[in-house]
């Protein structure tokens, strides 16, 4: 698929182009042939929701990802992009959301880590010159700081300052931002805007991903959505209106099944969040869920989903507020949660929430065994015909439970991280992205298996962020936005953009 | 408007407090308690004494920088004093002695980084095992005896002085310098830095993690060689056992002068007078006729008490 | 920075149920050195010799089954030498005082015990790495003991008591059937409890321990007190058998104990390994350590063989259990 781009009186080459880009990683396809090109000096937008594609295409540009297929362009020619080395040589550098910074040593170190200016005795460094130089960069950039100020007493903002002049230094000409203003105070976004404009005027290009459509139409001069892996569209901000893009990042063929019967009348309250606000950073946050719904819990990444799960499981420790669950305020460690009967399906399953190098029937049945074996005696056989009923009635594809747990495939693992609550009798499941990296089959199972739990009496908490899913399998849902809660949905009102709008900051 | 750092800084007179803290109450405590503590010649004595400390803290408060640990810095110590012992004995010669010490040293600090960086063995495990090595060795090379009759020239390293101060002390203060310049005005100073706090930023910027951290530990076994010098000079003979157990002591000199076990961040002076202040620990015990074994166990309460308290700061 | 697709090879049936491979091989590795030093040396195979290699095996193992649990959950616990010592020389001090073994054996195995709950609590609730806050504590320990003797030894303990240590029952030292008793014992708890089961979860990753509902903190403390207490039963063997107690007993014993947890196959990293694996471990060491003895060579060696054999059952542990990182 060829970037179609408009005809302009004179046709620049592009700076970097890619063409066809695919990466896969098992069970997923990150980017789908994805076609991107920039320009010298100007600020390309990369919009798409959560799991589009946005990061694996950062990765792949600063070459910490090898393509799968595709080829590489620069300034009209080919080349190959295999190693962070590579990415370096054309002037690419990627502002990552983790810092790649030596907490202490100084700003003007950390600029020029090994490339110091040597002194005159071999091997040492020319103190005054590496401060010199740091400033130098330092003020082409417009930030002024001492350059002997050591990085850890820098805020967030600041170190994104002296990761830009790193990558400054080192000739940057494209510069890849991931949500720099995440972080910022409007003060600080409008000098890191004043910032970029400084960089176009010097022909640096831009590629900056966003969540923010008011940034996206002020500072963008093209846009480009992806959706899936895939590029959908390539578009000037003049040329369409923030809700034209909400639908190109949202929209997509439905083309799975969602078994779902919807409760007529929702069961008695299970879980019930009063104010809670934790160190984690959410605040004043207010939830009901009743037996038989399944309620989603919707935002962008980073709006605080998965903190308000840890913190009602008990795994974050939390400032104020309260929770009561099944009639009875709890409060302590995720034992007691446990006990009590909350189920907690974390979001990254591989390490936090399955021991990989133990088999199935290990991981299904170590959150029940005090109810398994109430004596406190360990019967191998008995732990045996439990998780054999559990693979039969999950349909979990496994040549026998005794099968090391990591050589499963994403859904049948997940399905053994549900088991093992299914085993410990849990009334309340918190699913934290539960179908990530599974394949369309076992979602639909995932989702029908979650749809028996809660007809059964269970009640359910669902973060996602695949909207359709919530859409077509939530009762209702909360919205979440920079860690309060933005808003709630009805089932009537739950449609892929008012989740978007709401979780989207429209400043 | 120039920036101001926006977090507010830790006063970094917040770090000088605690080490200096513990070293003014410790002296303010024996002056008080033990006889004799306050003199000229005993505060002398306990500054010569430290300087063997001294050696061993420096190199560990790098290793401890790059999140290690040398356990086998004590033994070391025994098995390169006994090789100046016994091939400064053999040659006649203090300087052969001493190469033949630097060489054993720098042997087992590249084995210890080789172990730690190319195997990846946990640094504790891995220095464990050397120490049991050099241990075994240094019986082995002794056949459990001490080695007598050294030349005096290694003697004098001891007890001579250098415009009037004693020689030990000086090369304590030369090492200081050359640490001081290495870690704050080389790059190789730098990497260590990176090595503790931010690995990856060195991968990034293309160098070798590995080479580096092999070079951190040869350091330490080479200033092992070192201090087994000053220990044969002091003790006028090598010993099999002599110098076992005082890795313990450098890694307490350097936790509680304030170098933390896991941010990359060390405090060279702080090293110094945390070695100071275990040097007045012992010697303030000594004095009240404390046993030695009172005084690790001490020196031991000093260390979790260090520890327990860099793990408040850090959560702070 | 590594492409996430490649994932370190998994072994192809669960790892656990490879114990069992693990320990074969390891059985036939001992079996293997005693032939060698059955030809190697005529009093190798003598009555005597082979008691001697059983006794001293269950000392080192007495030590390193509780030190397996720690390991288990990628612990480690440098004190248990000191501890050794530091419960002998008390246990010897209560038998002289109150002429009761059995108030002695007591002391014992509660100093051990409580040794080992404050090196639980600096790791649980102080969050000290559990190899810092254990070496601290061996220093600590150490002192006190030193201290305590004042250089003194302690002798002359009743017969009774020291048949625990010196007896033979059927003509097999009692070590030995203790040994016995306390492989059953540590096999059930870790293959047959609920807890030796959670201990196991914890080990092999932690982090969905805790989220599984697992008490992670009350385990770890649990581990290190077994530990400790276990080092306490160790004393009493060496207080009966040694008939003294003074304050250098421990020295040499947490190398050895430490590297009969390595060979007998537990991983450093927690997760993987079995109480028979240290027993076979245990019992390696001994044979090798043995092996040097009968064929003369000087006892200085043996710190330094042990430490090269500490080396390489690290070494190939890391190399034999692949971990996805």
């Amino acid at each position: 698929m060829s970037d179609a781009l408009p005809i302009e009186v004179t046709v620049p080459t592009p700076l970097l182009e890619l063409r066809g880009i695919s990466k896969e990683f098992p069970g997923v396809k990150a980017l789908d042939d994805v076609s991107f090109a920039v320009y010298p000096g100007e600020v390309h937008m990369l919009l798409g929701e959560n799991g589009a594609g946005k990061s694996s295409l950062m990765k792949v540009l600063c070459g910490a990802y090898r393509a799968d297929a595709g080829e590489f362009y620069y300034k009209g020619e080919k080349v190959a992009i295999a190693s962070t080395a590579d990415a370096q040589k054309l002037g690419i550098a990627v502002i990552f959301q983790e810092f790649s910074l030596v907490p202490y040593l100084d700003i003007a170190q950390n600029i020029f880590l090994g490339r110091e200016p040597k002194g005159r005795i071999p091997g040492t460094i020319d103190r005054r010159r590496i401060l010199a130089d740091a400033k130098r960069v330092l003020d082409t950039i417009g930030f002024d700081i001492d350059p002997s100020t050591t990085v850890d007493k820098l805020g967030v903002a600041q170190q994104q300052m002296v990761e830009i002049a790193k990558a400054i230094s080192q000739n940057a000409r494209i510069l890849v931002m991931d949500e720099p203003t995440a972080a910022l105070s409007d003060r600080e976004t409008e000098l890191l805007f004043a910032l970029i404009a400084r960089l176009k005027a010097d022909g640096v290009s831009i590629v900056y991903i966003s969540h923010r459509m008011a940034e996206v139409f002020a500072l963008g001069d093209r846009i480009t959505v992806l959706r899936d892996g895939r590029r959908i569209d390539g578009v000037k901000p003049a040329d369409v209106t923030p809700d034209q893009l909400v639908r190109m990042m949202v929209g997509r063929n439905v083309d799975m099944t969602y078994p779902r019967n919807f409760a007529d009348k929702p069961g008695e309250l299970l879980l019930e969040v009063k104010g809670l606000t934790a160190a984690t950073g959410i605040s004043d946050i207010n939830i009901e869920v009743r037996r038989g719904e399944i309620v989603g819990l919707c935002g962008l990444v980073g709006s605080g989903r998965s903190e308000v799960a840890r913190a009602i499981f008990g795994a974050d420790p939390v400032t104020s507020g309260e929770i009561v669950f099944d009639g009875k305020a709890i409060s302590g460690e995720p034992d007691l949660a446990a006990r009590r009967g909350i189920a907690l399906i974390p979001e990254s399953r591989k390490s936090e929430g399955l021991a990989l190098l133990r088999s199935v029937s290990d991981n299904l049945v170590v959150s029940a065994l005090r109810k398994l074996f109430p004596s406190g005696l360990f019967d191998q056989r008995g732990a045996q015909r439990t998780s054999d009923a559990l693979v039969r009635q999950l349909r979990i594809a496994t040549p026998s439970a005794r099968q090391t747990v990591g050589l499963l495939s994403g859904g049948n693992q997940q399905k053994v991280v549900i088991g093992k609550w299914l085993a410990a009798g849990s009334k309340l499941f918190i699913f934290d992205e539960p179908t990530r990296g599974i394949d369309i089959g076992a979602k639909s199972e995932i989702f029908a298996l979650i749809d028996r739990l809660v007809a059964e009496g269970a009640a359910a908490l669902m973060i996602s962020s695949e909207q359709v899913e919530i859409c077509h399998v939530c009762d209702r849902a909360y919205v979440m936005r920079e860690g309060r809660i933005a808003g709630h949905l009805t089932r009537n009102e739950l449609t892929e953009e008012n989740i978007v709008r709401l979780g989207m900051h429209h400043a | 408007m120039r920036e101001a750092a926006v977090v507010a800084q830790p006063n970094p007179l917040q770090r000088i407090p605690g080490v200096a803290i513990v070293l003014v109450l410790l002296i303010v405590l024996f002056s008080a308690i033990a006889p004799g503590f306050l003199s000229v010649a005993n505060l002398s004595n306990v500054l010569v004494q430290s300087t063997i400390l001294t050696m061993l803290a420096l190199p560990m408060t790098l290793i401890i920088m790059t999140e290690g640990l040398d356990l086998s810095m004590g033994a070391v110590l025994t098995l390169t004093s006994l090789c100046v012992a016994i091939v400064s004995l053999a040659t006649h010669s203090m300087l052969l002695g001493l190469g033949a010490g630097l060489l054993v040293g720098a042997a087992f600090g590249v084995a210890n980084g080789w172990l730690v960086a190319i195997l990846g063995i946990p640094p504790f495990v891995a220095t464990l095992g050397t120490l049991g090595m050099a241990q075994g060795l240094s019986l082995i090379v002794s056949d459990g005896q001490s080695v007598v009759g050294i030349p005096h020239s290694v003697r004098d390293i001891y007890s001579s002085t250098l415009l009037g101060i004693p020689v030990p002390i000086v090369m304590a203060l030369v090492t200081y310098a050359a640490f001081h310049g290495l870690l704050y005005h080389t790059r190789f100073g730098t990497y260590i830095f990176a090595l503790g706090g931010n690995r990856e930023a060195l991968r990034y910027a293309g160098l070798s993690p590995n080479k580096l951290l092999i070079a951190v530990y040869a350091i330490g076994g080479a200033m092992a060689g070192i201090a087994g010098l000053l220990m044969t000079a002091r003790m006028n003979s090598g010993h099999p056992t002599a110098g076992l157990g005082l890795e313990f002591d450098a890694i307490a000199a350097v936790a509680v002068g304030g170098t933390s076990f896991e941010r990359g961040n060390g405090w060279l002076l702080g090293t110094l007078l945390g070695v100071i202040a275990v040097g007045v620990l012992r010697n303030g015990l000594n004095l009240i006729s404390m046993p030695s074994s009172v005084q690790v166990a001490s020196v031991g309460v000093l260390v979790i008490v260090a520890l327990f308290l860099d793990g408040l700061r850090s959560r702070a | 920075m590594t492409d996430i697709t490649k994932e370190a090879m998994m072994p192809s049936r669960s790892f656990l149920s490879q114990d069992a491979i693990q320990v074969f091989y390891r059985l036939l590795a001992a079996l293997l050195i005693c032939a060698v030093l059955a030809v190697l040396s005529d009093s190798f195979l003598s009555l005597g010799n082979i008691l001697n290699v059983l006794r001293q095996a269950s000392l080192t193992f007495f030590i390193a089954s509780g030190l397996t649990l720690v390991v288990l959950t990628a612990g480690l616990d440098l004190s248990v030498g000191a501890n050794v010592a530091l419960s002998a020389c008390i246990a010897g001090t209560v038998i002289h005082k109150t002429g009761s073994p059995a108030l002695g054996i007591l002391t014992g195995l509660a100093c051990g015990g409580i040794v080992g709950l404050l090196n639980g609590i600096m790791v649980t609730a102080l969050r000290i790495p559990s190899f810092i806050a254990t070496y601290g504590m061996l220093w600590v320990l150490n002192g006190l003991t030193y201290w305590y003797m004042a250089g003194e030894t302690l002798h002359g303990f009743p017969a009774g008591f020291r048949q625990i240590g010196s007896g033979y029952l059927f003509g097999l030292p009692i070590p030995v059937y203790l040994l016995l008793v306390f492989l059953g014992i540590g096999t059930l708890f870790a293959q047959r409890t609920i807890w030796g089961q959670e201990i196991y979860a914890i080990g092999a990753n932690p982090v969905a321990a805790r989220l599984s509902g697992i008490p992670v903190a009350r385990r770890l403390l649990l581990v290190y007190a077994v530990s400790g207490t276990m080092a306490g039963l160790a004393s009493i063997i060496f207080l009966s058998r040694l008939n003294s107690a003074e304050a250098d007993i421990g020295e040499s014993l947490t190398l050895p104990a430490i590297a009969a947890v390595l060979i007998g196959g537990t991983s450093l990293f927690g997760g993987v390994g079995t109480v028979f694996g240290t027993f076979i471990g245990a019992l390696i060491l001994t044979l090798v350590l043995n092996g040097m003895n009968l064929l003369s060579v000087s006892a200085n060696w043996q710190p330094l063989v042990t430490g090269i054999i500490v080396i390489l059952a690290v070494w190939l542990d890391m190399k034999t259990r692949p971990r996805a990182q």
